[in-house]
């Protein structure tokens, strides 16, 4: 019985490949995120961006006709994402792979991938040195650890500044951040455009993120009189800090996270008034105005009726606007060949506030889109407002935090 | 100045966290001569135990230290009986790997249970701060120094002048000669063990006033927690004492002094000197106590 199953089962495969073959091959698309360990959770909802975003595109018809069809492959650390890669190229033989959350799963699978020849479309990471390794065929349609850093040191400029009426030079900024790859990212960049625009960083200090206490830290900036803290970090040292200022009586003027610790409704939860008036810059979230990032309510409106919620956080809609830029470029490509998929990338242009994160996309060479950007939200009443820039804004930001 | 002794309050009140977590560790290793790994994570249960009920009765959470700390001990007998006494005989380092198993197993059921959420018990009185002079104190930091010293005090009395604490030194300095006078062996060290880990009841409902709660929580606090028994001298209870406030001192001064970047170099550094100085600690015995 076994064997004439086998057979059955075998030549069943053969006309389902030959049935699709006439039909004009579907597209496949690899799909490579963490499903599955400690980053599964914002993994799965950066995944369901490119989901919306490729039955959105097979509803209308598809690809110059083709259907596409996701191939999801399992990354949750760098070697399990080489692994992945090399099946997604190898054995699945997909046109183009999708990714990856995390910008360690992003280095690993890009190096395959490249190799393979197959291109990557990096929707999330924000290490900057994904597109910086001179990789032909790896684009990126997100932003990245430098525009978290511009926009902080712009906010300080553009935003903090006029509130206290007050030239941004004469401000003095100190910058803290966790040891880690994160925190020294996002923080070197920030002490590189303060550089730049000739502001006066008066501190810049590390501290594990496993600390249990920032007190010194705090006395030190309370000590140095900075104005204005800017702060990289995760959750546990966001809280530490707020409350050991707090306990301190150190008021700095504004105090500017960088996404992580600073985006969760968790710490303002936890931190109470004491959250209130913190600014954070962070990728757009699905809550900022619509007059800037058109598609956003029906994106909203898509996710709500296909997955019961309304978006976790903002991945899934970086993704998204992602995938469908890059669908458009596929189609626009009319082909899968590795050179004119860059060459339609590095064609596709559309004005900023044209998506429905409010990006526009222009490449660079180097295949980063050079109209991504981050916002500055600020955490007003337990709620955190998209306050800049004013296309996207939902609040005005509010000067001086409430003590 | 007035920073200076700002910094000094601020070491002492951070060491009195870490003392109650060092006493508990050092009257296990210093009675049942078993390094207990777990220990972080029996400080984490002790935390998830504290933020549920808190957060199901709306009970402070210093209010729940008796429910938490009898669970504890509870969790602590049975650890000693299941765990670790099948095991006295064995080399030590399988003991290691038993309570290093447990510390694996509660932290893995812990992210199940949970998840890596962070939670935190919401209180009233404990998070807002009082002035002296130029200082300012945070209440709920006060409070836990105080319980860390009244624990000491409390410790200190149990062993020197009661019977059960005189067979549990007895026991410290000969497990056989002490089994020779009369005293339960297997029962003496179900009794320390719980008594170690429902310090760590005390610990928690003091602790998570200040500190939120997630699986990995436990390991931010025992890391140092090791380095104040060590420093101490293993098993000397006002070793662990001195330890910890002085461990608070450096991770204060050295904070504002040298950078917060650099302060468990300033204190690792204190450390290796000490050691090399007197390898059993400042409390140790001294050679040959081992």
């Amino acid at each position: 019985m076994q064997p004439l199953r086998k057979l059955a089962a075998a030549l069943a495969c053969t006309a389902a490949l030959s049935f699709t073959a006439a039909h004009g091959a579907d597209l496949k698309l690899g799909a490579l995120y963490p499903f599955s360990g400690g980053l599964a959770l914002l993994g799965d909802e950066s995944f369901r961006g490119v989901q919306l975003a490729v039955d959105e595109r097979n509803a209308a018809g598809g690809v110059n006709g083709s259907k596409i069809v996701l191939v999801k492959a399992d990354a949750v650390d760098a070697n399990q994402a080489v692994g992945e890669a090399r099946r997604l190229t190898s054995v699945e033989n997909v046109t183009a792979v999708f990714g990856s959350y995390a910008s360690g799963v992003s280095a690993a699978a890009t190096q395959v991938t490249e190799l393979a020849g197959v291109p990557y479309f990096e929707l999330g990471a924000v290490a900057d040195t994904i597109t910086g390794r001179g990789m032909k065929y790896v684009f990126r349609s997100n932003s990245t650890a430098r525009n978290f850093a511009e926009r902080s040191i712009e906010a300080v400029v553009k935003v903090v500044a006029p509130q206290l009426k007050a030239d941004p030079k004469a401000l003095k900024i100190a910058i803290i951040f966790e040891d880690g790859s994160y925190g020294t990212l996002v923080s070197g960049f920030q002490k590189e455009e303060a550089k730049r625009l000739g502001l006066n960083v008066v501190e810049s200090q590390s501290y594990s993120a496993k600390s249990v206490d920032l007190s010194s830290l705090v006395l030190r900036l309370k000590g140095a009189g900075a104005d204005i803290v800017l702060q990289t970090s995760y959750q546990n040292d966001t809280t530490l800090f707020i409350k050991q200022a707090a306990n301190a009586g150190f008021k700095p003027k504004a105090v500017i996270g960088a996404g992580g610790g600073y985006s969760l409704t968790d710490t303002a939860k936890q931190l109470g008034a004491a959250m209130d008036g913190a600014y954070d810059v962070d990728f757009p979230q699905d809550t900022m105005a619509e007059n800037g990032a058109p598609g956003l309510r029906a994106f909203t409106a898509a996710y709500q009726k296909q997955f019961g919620t309304p978006p976790r956080s903002g991945h899934s809609l970086v993704n998204y606007v992602g995938a469908k830029a890059f669908l458009d470029v596929l189609s626009a490509a009319k082909s899968t060949d590795k050179d004119k998929i860059r060459e339609a990338v590095l064609a596709y242009k559309k004005a900023s506030g044209t998506s429905a994160a409010g990006w526009g996309f222009d490449f660079a060479e180097n295949g980063q889109n050079k109209l991504a950007t981050t916002n500055l939200m600020q955490w007003q009443k337990g709620k955190l407002e998209t306050v800049y820039p004013e296309g996207v804004a939902t609040a005005k930001p509010i000067a001086a935090r409430a003590d | 100045m007035s920073i200076f002794l700002q910094l000094l309050v601020n070491g002492l009140l951070l060491g009195g966290a870490y003392a109650i977590i060092s006493i508990s560790l050092t009257l296990i290793f210093g009675v049942v001569r078993v390094v207990n790994f777990a220990h972080g994570e029996l400080l984490m249960v002790g935390l998830y135990a504290t933020w549920m009920i808190t957060s199901h009765t709306g009970m402070h959470p210093y209010a729940t230290v008796v429910p938490v700390a009898l669970l504890l001990f509870i969790i602590g007998a049975a650890m000693q009986r299941f765990v670790i006494q099948p095991l006295l005989s064995a080399e030590p380092h399988i003991q290691i790997f038993a309570t290093v198993g447990v510390s694996t197993a509660l932290l893995n059921l812990a992210l199940m249970v949970f998840g890596a959420d962070v939670r935190s018990a919401q209180a009233s009185f404990g998070t807002d701060a009082f002035q002296i002079g130029p200082v300012s104190i945070v209440t709920g930091q006060l409070a836990t120094f105080l319980t860390a010293i009244l624990v000491a005090l409390g410790v200190y009395v149990f062993l020197q002048h009661t019977f059960t604490g005189r067979g549990f030194r007895a026991l410290a300095q000969n497990r056989a000669a002490a089994a020779l006078m009369g005293v339960n062996v297997n029962k003496a060290y179900i009794l320390v063990f719980a008594l170690g880990t429902s310090l760590l009841g005390l610990a928690s409902g003091l602790l998570a006033v200040q500190y939120p709660v997630f699986p990995t929580v436990g390991q931010y606090f025992v890391l140092t927690a090791f380095v104040v028994v060590v420093l101490g001298g293993l098993g000397s209870l006002p070793g662990a004492v001195v330890g910890s406030l002085f461990i608070g001192l450096i991770d204060s001064i050295a904070g504002f002094y040298v950078g917060s970047d650099l302060k468990e170099v300033v204190y690792f550094v204190i450390f290796l000197v000490i050691l090399t100085v007197r390898p059993t600690g400042l409390f140790g015995l001294g050679r040959g106590s081992e």
